[in-house]
Parts: C-alpha cells; structure tokens; sequence
C-alpha cells in the first residue's frame, strides 16, 4: 500500500468515504434548520459534489497516466485501473451526480424527503465502478450486487406507493436471477479453465483452443479441475450464462420485461440512474467480458461464438423496443423503452468489436457519453414538468408546454432531439461513429437496420415535439404546473451544455475515448 | 464423460423412483378416515388459532439483520487474530479500517432508532 496506489485508486476512494461521511451527517444532523428549503436538499449538493470530485480525480489520473502509476497494476487482475476504466469513471460520476441533483428537487416535492437516498446512490456508484474496472469474476460479482442492492433500494423508495414496490420487487427478482446466472456462468468457466481472471480465461481459450489438454496427459495439481477433454461443454454453458446475465442486465430483448416497468414505478432520478448509470456499468462489463475472456478465434468468431448471438439481440432488441415505444402513452415509459433502444445500437458496436476492437469500443464509449447527457436531461425535463401529487407522465399533460413554458419545452426538445440522433447534438455524433465502425468493418445489415429503428425512434421522439407546440390542453383538463428547482435546473443546465458542447466539438471527447480503448 | 457419471445418475433415478413410490403407496393403500380435527392445521398439537398471514413487528428483522451484520464481522476477526503475526501492520490497518466502517453502521443505526425496542 502506497501513496500511488491510493492515487489511481482515488476516484472509487472519494465516493466510498464521501457516502460514509455523507450517512453519518445525515445521521447525526437533525436537520431542523427552517433556512434551508428541504432538509436532504442539502445531501444532494454535496454529494454531487463527490461525484463530480471523483470524476475531477478520474480525469487526474487520466492526465497523469495509469502507465506513471506502476504500482497499480499491483491490483491486476481484480481490479484494473487503465484508461478505460477512468473513462467509464467519469461517465458513470457524472450520470450519478446529474441524478443527485434531479432528486434534490424531485423528493422534496413528492414528499419523499428522506436522506438515505443519496448514500445509497453514492454506494451504488462505487459498486458501478468496481464493474467498470474489474477483471476478475469475482470482483465482478462483488460489484454488480454492490450497485444492484443500492438501487433495488432507491427503486423502492415510494414506500406508500404499490407500483413502486412492484417495481423494486420485480427489478430484485429478475436482477437477483441475473447475478445468479452470471455467477453459476463463472464458476463454469473456472471449472473449464481454471481461472477466475478474465485474462486468465481468455489465454486458456485461446492458448489450446477448446479441447485444452489430453486428460492422459500432465493433469494440473488443483484438483478442482476437471479432466480438460470434457471442458468444452462447460465452456459453452458458462458462455451461454454470462451472455444471459449480461443481457439482463443491459436489457436486452427479449431479457427486458422487468426494464418498463421498474423504470416506470421507480422515481424518476432513480429512473435516470438505473438508465444512465447502471447501463453504463453493465455495457463496460460486457466490453470486458467478451473481449478479454472471450477473445479467442473460436469463440469470437461469426461462425462458432458469440458474434451472431449478440447481432441477434441486437436487432431484437432495437425492433422490439422501438415498436413498442411508439404506442406508449406515458412519456416515462417511453423514454424507459428507448433507453432499451439504445442498448440495442450499443449491442452492434459489440459485435463490430470482433473485427476494429479499438474503433469499436470508442464509439460505444462515446455514445454512452452522449446517451448519458441526453437521457439525464429528458428524465430532468420530464422531472421539472410535474409537481406536487401531479407527476407529468402522459402525452396530454405536456400540451402546450411550448406557449406557457417555452425553456422547459426548449430543453426538452434539445435532450430528445440528442437521442432521436438529430445534428449537431451529442447523439448525432455518437450514432455517426458507431454505425461508420459497423459498416467499415463489414456489418453493413446490422447498420441498416439500425438506421431504419432510428427512423422508427424519431417519430416518438417528435411526438412529444408535436404535442408540446402544436397542441393545446384540452378544456377542463387538469394543467401540469411544473415545479421550481434550482438543482434540477443546475443538473438541466450541465447535461444541455454538455449536449451541445459533444455535438459541436466532438474530436477531443472522441480522441480521448479512442485512447481509452486503445 | 456419461461412464463417469452413470452411477450418479442411476442414483438420482433410484431415489427418485423410491421417493414418488412411498408417497403413491400411502396414498393408495392408507386407510382414510378424516374428521375435522385431522383436517386441521398441525400446529404442534396445539389447536390452530388466528389468521396464518401474520404481520410481525418490523423490530424483529431490525434485530436479526443488526446481528447477522456484526455477526459475520466476528467471523472476519477470527481470521485475521488468526493471521495477526503474518499480515502485520497493514493487516491492523486493514482490520481498523473494517471495523471503522461498521462503527459508522453502529452510529447510524443508533441515531436512526433501530435498536429502541419501545415504541
């Protein structure tokens, strides 16, 4: 243990003690004090600002470089610490820390001003994190129930509410049967192979191919192990698991049942958190998994791996999810399909990743940057539109919105202008380069078909356009009056700079992001 | 690989056969003679009594999860008293900053009321 280990270890450090601090305080304060507005309010500001301090240590270390850091690799293979895992850091800081700021308004509002929300979203952080960078199936399991216990948590945070505990119980059924089928999927492998290392695994694959070593010959001392000859179905299971667990995990269709409803019945900065941050952690350890432990000729290849399996979740997912968004009538709904969308274009950079590992995974990275921005900025807007006992969820309830609140409208056009994928915004950019790297490296239908679901996608996208200037609320409907905030119009304000600031300038982002897949 | 694991699976069969044999047996040769009191609920021998979902005060899981909590970090300090020599200073830095966390636990749960039983 030394001061450079503490150093590159510093991002996932702050946000540990910062929740720790941050639970005692919330402990021991009273918060009595009439001057402050709401109690916890106080909770969100300082815990974005750990976040927003973790992701400033992240970029740090970033301009340090890992590579000055020698003694870091020390951690390796639990845990690595390279550019990829600090870019991730950044991404999934800044997803948590817009949605502190969205639940600093939002709670207050809807009467669920209690402080334990922003430990858990800061621990949960920190798991998200340790899965960003692990390496080993057991950091990896150790992560994604760390993030996953904090958010079935702030899932179920409308105690009073039905919907909401059918959310949270639904989202642990399924998330607990994910991590299961990920760790029974990893003891499977470590049975076949003999490590729990990802890189360890994927040099066994990839040193003899399947069929490992003649059970005649020199069998390893471990006897764990079972004979190498009859690995190879053990392989394939425990692929087949990991794939599964994976893809609940990022909702993939058709593993996505539980993602409507648990984005619906959460609330919403608990919402945007489980679409930014948790996706996010889920697509770095898909990355980390197909590519380092299952990277072999074999296994990687079109024709006897998991290339097709991951393309056909990809089209499924995309079509399913598109068709279904567009007979939404609630807008949050909506929006928790296109998140499953998304996950669907994402998924055809992972297979573009067999051929241009590098290119691919720098788009993908810079397309969860821009879905980050742009999909913290339409829950915030959708956030700002509702008050007190009257959440905006329908279609209706956004009539008019252009005429009597033109900023709002403004900005809620902007965030889904972004993820319709319109230019100069973040997501234009973002969907430009992960289609390019598809269709450079010979996976032109998997494109096509993308674009054509991004067509689909634009007409919902519009729909709330079209509702918010050209219609009117009809007579006697109840008006949606949207609330005051300065932290959610703080966290609006962050997301809409950053939309256009990647839509406009976008060579340093991606450099920075081809660095880290490089 | 299936020679390996033939007796296995012949045992599986063979429990399996025997288990759903004896209940189907006892269910077609038993003598059925019921009554009301043999339609009960088996309570112990004790006459059931109340509604079967009962809602039990949510004292007692905050109880039971405090000590499954502290339990298990007992069992972390045996290991590392175990070791104590071997891991050294960092070992006791390492156990500090264990038990440092879980008095941040203990804090929390005695200012959040968890551990009042009255009221």
């Amino acid at each position: 243990m030394n001061a450079n280990i503490l150093l590159g270890l510093s991002p996932l450090l702050i946000v540990a003690v910062g929740a720790l601090v941050l639970m005692v305080v919330e402990a021991l304060s009273r918060f009595r004090d009439e001057r402050l507005e709401s109690p916890s309010a106080s909770l969100a500001v300082s815990s974005s600002v750990v976040l927003f301090a973790s992701a400033i240590a992240a970029a740090g270390v970033w301009f340090y470089g890992p590579e000055n850091l020698p003694e870091v690799s020390s951690l390796a293979p639990w845990l690595l610490l390279d550019r990829f895992s600090l870019f991730f850091f950044v991404i999934l800081t800044l997803g948590g820390a817009l949605s502190c700021l969205l639940a600093g308004g939002y709670l207050p509002e809807h009467k669920l001003d209690r402080g334990e929300f922003y430990p858990l979203l800061l621990l949960s952080t920190v798991g998200a994190m340790t899965l960003a960078a692990a390496g080993d199936m057991l950091t990896i399991f150790l992560g994604l129930e760390a993030m996953s216990l904090g958010v079935y948590t702030m899932v179920a945070f409308r105690r009073g509410s039905p919907r909401s505990i059918e959310a949270a119980l639904k989202y642990f059924l399924l998330g607990s049967f994910a991590a299961a089928l990920l760790l029974y999927g990893g003891a499977l492998l470590y049975g076949a192979t003999g490590h729990t290392d990802l890189s360890g695994i994927g040099s066994q694959l990839a040193n003899t191919g399947l069929r490992l070593v003649k059970s005649d010959s020199e069998v390893p001392s471990d006897m764990l192990l079972i004979a190498y000859d009859n690995a190879v179905p053990l392989v394939m299971v425990g692929l087949v698991l990991i794939l599964v667990g994976l893809a609940f995990k990022v909702s993939a269709v058709p593993f996505h049942m539980w993602t409507p409803d648990a984005y619906e019945g959460a609330p919403t900065p608990a919402t945007t958190y489980m679409a930014v941050v948790v996706k996010a952690a889920a697509f770095a350890l898909m990355l980390r998994v197909l590519l380092i432990a299952f990277a072999d000729a074999k296994t990687a290849s079109w024709g006897t791996g998991w290339p097709p399996v991951v393309a056909g979740l990809a089209v499924a997912t995309m079509t399913v999810a598109n068709v279904i968004a567009v007979r939404q009538e609630s807008v949050k709904r909506m929006l928790a399909y296109s998140s499953i969308a998304h996950a669907g274009t994402l998924l055809i950079a992972v297979v573009a990743a067999t051929k241009a590992t590098q290119q691919a995974e720098a788009s993908m990275i810079y397309y969860l940057l821009a879905y980050t921005v742009s999909t913290a900025g339409a829950f915030g807007t959708l956030i700002l539109c509702g008050s007190r006992g009257a959440e905006a969820v329908s279609y209706e309830d956004l009539a008019g919105l252009g005429r009597r609140h033109p900023a709002i409208a403004f900005a809620f056009s902007l965030f889904l202008l972004s993820l319709a994928g319109v230019p100069p915004l973040a997501g234009f950019f973002g969907k430009f380069y992960l289609f390019r790297v598809a269709i450079d490296n010979g996976f032109t239908m998997l494109a096509v078909l993308g674009l054509l679901n991004s067509v689909i996608a634009a007409y919902y996208y519009l729909r709330v356009l079209v509702v918010m200037y050209m219609k009117e609320p009809e007579p006697g409907a109840p008006i949606a009056v949207p609330m005051r905030s300065g932290y959610v119009a703080a966290a609006l304000l962050i997301s809409a700079v950053l939309v256009v600031l990647l839509g406009l300038l976008p060579n340093g982002t991606l450099e920075a992001a081809i660095l880290a897949a490089g | 690989m299936v020679e390996t694991y033939a007796p296995l699976l012949l045992m599986f069969a063979l429990a399996f056969v025997v288990v759903i044999g004896f209940f189907l047996a006892s269910h077609y040769l038993g003598p059925k003679k019921p009554s009301p009191e043999k339609m009960m609920p088996f309570e112990s021998g004790n006459p059931s009594e109340g509604a079967s979902h009962l809602r039990m005060s949510v004292k007692y899981f905050l109880t039971a999860i405090s000590f499954v909590v502290f339990d298990v970090e007992v069992v972390f300090l045996y290991l590392w008293a175990v070791h104590f020599k071997s891991l050294g200073g960092a070992g006791l830095l390492m156990a500090a900053a264990f038990l440092a966390m879980l008095l941040i636990g203990l804090v929390y749960e005695l200012r959040k009321g968890a551990l009042e039983w009255e009221n």
